[in-house]
């Protein structure tokens, strides 16, 4: 069935590698030069005591434009859940042609699983091959701004683009295996594939394991700068603990300000922003920081991929028990 | 080795709380040729989707040369199907439709195929989609045939074919009876077609039995009599199946048990499309009920027609 | 090689219509004795009609002695059907003149002729048939 498998999805199958084939030559294009502009960047960096404000300034000025692949590359996994797990059995249900494909001499369990094996199987490597080419490619983007866990930055990266994938594609089977119209169920794919990303991403994620909190003064950089941690919150308290601001600003007014810390505002229509924040500091105002150990991303890479891929695999199950015993 | 074709005892097939067929019994020997006949509705694709494990009965049972259908490859090798309307993979190739037949049959007789096809003038490198549609019909028949079954299920095969189409794909289903000794069940609205190609007759009504029997016996058990107006039941004809009484005639299709004698009757044979009507009691006209008693017939081996 | 027509509306069944169209043939001497007969796969390609019906066929022909059929090979005529003698011919086809003659004095048209003819010539076959 090998053959048959990759005939009736030959069109998906191309589609797939052109799109790999054209997310590699942008990569081998785009990737050196990036690289390079990164080393300079870095030998900068590891001299310690050096300001490399503005080297680090002009490398995110030239490749901010590089953020239009976020989006493009975050729809892949949905696209072969929507492309090749909906259709699957969609399709063959919505011509009738499972009639003919039924009556031969194979059964409907393995006919169904090893078409999907096969689909299945190639996901992965698709996907295998995407993620390690992104990863690759943004590895001096993501050294330069010291964050793996940001939005586009985990989804694209490490291993979860795969179990995404999978998940995608066992969705839009076991939805093509209910609805039995196509584009009904590719509609259904993207929705629900879109509903669940997000819900994993915004709710469950931050929440894989207890997050740590860190406190720090006003004035200073976090203690854990440079970590790659993943700050969930940072919020501003006063010195008797009161709860100030929900995001590491705070607004103040010149007149209290006045009050507090005299000689700052005197003479003067806008407070220089670094007295002003010497003063609060003086006062005793702290950071507390709300965060994921940087140190825990590859374990976080392993949970988020775990839930989609026994996701995947009790949706296979579905898929398989509804061709077997609801589709005639 | 006399396993039947197919046997049917009380098979039933609900959807929701409408029975498709209901109380279905039937026993079809093999080596022949079954016309499985009734209008719309009447439970024909049911059933053969039944016989070939698309569907899974309600209640009773059946099964095909002695097997439960579906249940495993080698009784899924041994029965072939073409569904209705004929369904293949529009963008394959005629040679890519035998790939596929040959990728899933472990018994598949290629060269069969080939023959067959060429012998039709029909290019395998040609879309199946672009075909037309007797070309479709006999590329369906060749993959069915070409993974040699015993027993072979057609639903509706003659519908959407010209009438030279049908006349080729009855000959080449013929061809592969004379050959290969298949047995052969095929369901279709059009009677005086089967007539000539088939030997046994089923009829469906309303998901019931009406008629199961060899169609020479039925031909020589039935007549069709007519004379002035009855009142009433009739007397020495027989069973009635269906009747029709206008101002000064009744006629009846009747089955016999032994000669007409009253003169006042005019007797003479039908043909298959009169017993069909007549048990499917939809004849037009009729201003009598239909006889209520639709029931299997199965002629008695000592009935003798008159 | 002949090839078989089947008349799907005439009163006569296929099978004899077979039978009839050999012995026909071997009348006119289309086929003669030595030649084969086409294989039953044959006439079916050629006439969608229930093999049984021509193996029928070619059983009943055996039977007259018209032809045999050797296993795996096929069936071959024997001789020529024997046809009437010209006396009894002729002694018929008075007959027949005779019977005309009644039926149209007794007020019959052709078509009613015909048509008695016709359920005469069904019934006398289907007896035959039947005991065949």
């Amino acid at each position: 069935m090998i053959w048959l498998t990759w005939r009736q999805h030959r069109a998906q199958a191309l589609a797939t590698l052109i799109g790999l084939g054209a997310i590699g030559v942008f990569s081998l294009i785009t990737g050196p030069r990036i690289a390079a502009a990164f080393r300079e960047l870095h030998t900068c960096l590891v001299v310690p005591g050096q300001d490399c404000g503005l080297l680090h300034e002009s490398f995110d000025r030239r490749f901010n434009g590089l953020q239009f692949v976020i989006p493009l590359y975050m729809v892949v996994p949905l696209l072969m859940g929507v492309f090749l797990g909906a259709p699957l059995i969609a399709r063959e249900v919505e011509q009738g042609t499972h009639r003919l494909a039924w009556t031969q001499s194979v059964t409907r369990g393995r006919w169904a699983l090893t078409k999907i094996g096969l689909v299945a199987a190639f996901t992965v490597a698709a996907t295998a091959l995407f993620a390690w080419m992104v990863t690759i490619w943004s590895a001096p983007l993501v050294a330069a701004s010291g964050d793996r866990f940001g939005f586009g930055v985990f989804d694209l990266r490490g291993i979860v683009p795969i179990a995404y994938a999978l998940f995608a594609v066992a969705l839009g089977t076991a939805l093509g295996a209910s609805i039995r119209k196509t584009l009904p169920a590719m509609a259904a794919t993207l929705g629900a594939f879109a509903a669940v990303r997000v819900a994993v991403e915004l709710l469950l994620r931050p929440r894989y394991l207890p997050s740590q909190t860190i406190s720090y003064s006003f004035l200073q950089q976090s203690p854990r700068f440079g970590l790659g941690d993943w700050v969930l919150s940072s919020r501003v308290f006063d010195p008797t603990g009161r709860f100030v601001s929900p995001d590491g600003s705070i607004t103040v007014s010149p007149s209290a300000l006045a009050h507090v810390c005299p000689g700052v505002t005197r003479g003067v229509a806008f407070p220089d922003k670094d007295q002003v924040g010497r003063c609060l500091g003086q006062l005793g105002v702290r950071f507390v920081d709300t965060y994921q150990p940087g140190g825990r991303y590859w374990l976080f890479q392993g949970i988020e991929s775990a839930i989609f891929l026994s996701a995947a695999a009790g949706l296979i199950v579905l898929a398989v028990w509804l061709i077997r015993r609801r589709i005639s | 080795m006399n396993t039947l074709a197919l046997e049917a005892t009380s098979l039933g097939r609900r959807y929701g709380k409408t029975w498709a067929l209901q109380d279905c019994s039937l026993s079809l020997p093999t080596a022949r040729v079954v016309a499985l006949v009734g209008p719309n509705g009447a439970g024909k694709t049911t059933l053969l989707h039944l016989a070939t494990g698309l569907l899974q009965p309600t209640s009773g049972s059946i099964h095909v040369l002695g097997e439960r259908p579906g249940a495993d490859p080698e009784i899924l090798g041994r029965v072939g199907f073409v569904a209705q309307e004929m369904p293949l993979y529009r963008s394959f190739t005629v040679a890519e439709m035998l790939r596929f037949g040959g990728e899933l049959n472990p018994t598949w007789d290629r060269s069969l195929a080939v023959d067959r096809l060429e012998s039709l003038s029909i290019p395998f490198s040609q879309k199946v989609g672009t075909l037309s549609g007797g070309q479709r019909g006999q590329v369906s028949l060749a993959i069915a045939l070409a993974k040699r079954p015993e027993l072979l299920l057609l639903d509706e095969p003659l519908a959407s074919l010209d009438p030279l189409a049908r006349r080729d794909f009855l000959a080449a289903l013929m061809e592969s009876v004379a050959e290969h000794r298949v047995s052969i069940v095929l369901s279709s609205h059009l009677v005086s077609d089967l007539e000539r190609v088939c030997d046994h007759l089923v009829v469906l009504r309303n998901g019931r039995v009406a008629v199961d029997g060899d169609i020479g016996g039925l031909v020589r058990s039935h007549r069709l009599v007519s004379g002035p107006r009855h009142t009433g039941a009739l007397a020495g004809v027989g069973e009635v199946i269906d009747r029709t009484d206008t101002d000064r005639q009744t006629v009846a299709l009747v089955r016999t048990v032994g000669p007409i004698l009253d003169p006042a009757w005019t007797v003479r044979e039908v043909d298959l499309e009169e017993i069909v009507l007549g048990y499917l009691g939809g004849r037009e006209g009729s201003n009598a009920p239909a006889d209520p008693t639709l029931r299997a017939v199965r002629p008695a081996p000592s009935e003798v027609g008159s | 090689m002949i090839v078989f027509r089947i008349d799907g509306r005439s009163a006569i069944p296929p099978y004899l219509q077979i039978v009839q169209q050999v012995k026909h043939a071997l009348r006119l001497g289309m086929i003669e004795p030595g030649d084969q007969l086409p294989t039953i796969k044959q006439v079916v390609a050629d006439v969608a009609i229930n093999p049984n019906t021509v193996l029928k066929a070619y059983r009943d022909l055996e039977r007259d002695g018209l032809v045999e059929g050797r296993a795996g090979v096929g069936t071959f005529v024997l001789k020529r059907p024997d046809g009437p003698p010209p006396p009894l011919l002729a002694q018929l086809r008075r007959s027949l003149d005779r019977w005309l003659r009644s039926a149209f004095d007794a007020g019959l048209d052709p078509e009613s002729i015909e048509s008695l003819f016709e359920s005469g010539l069904r019934d006398s076959l289907s007896e035959e048939e039947d005991t065949a």
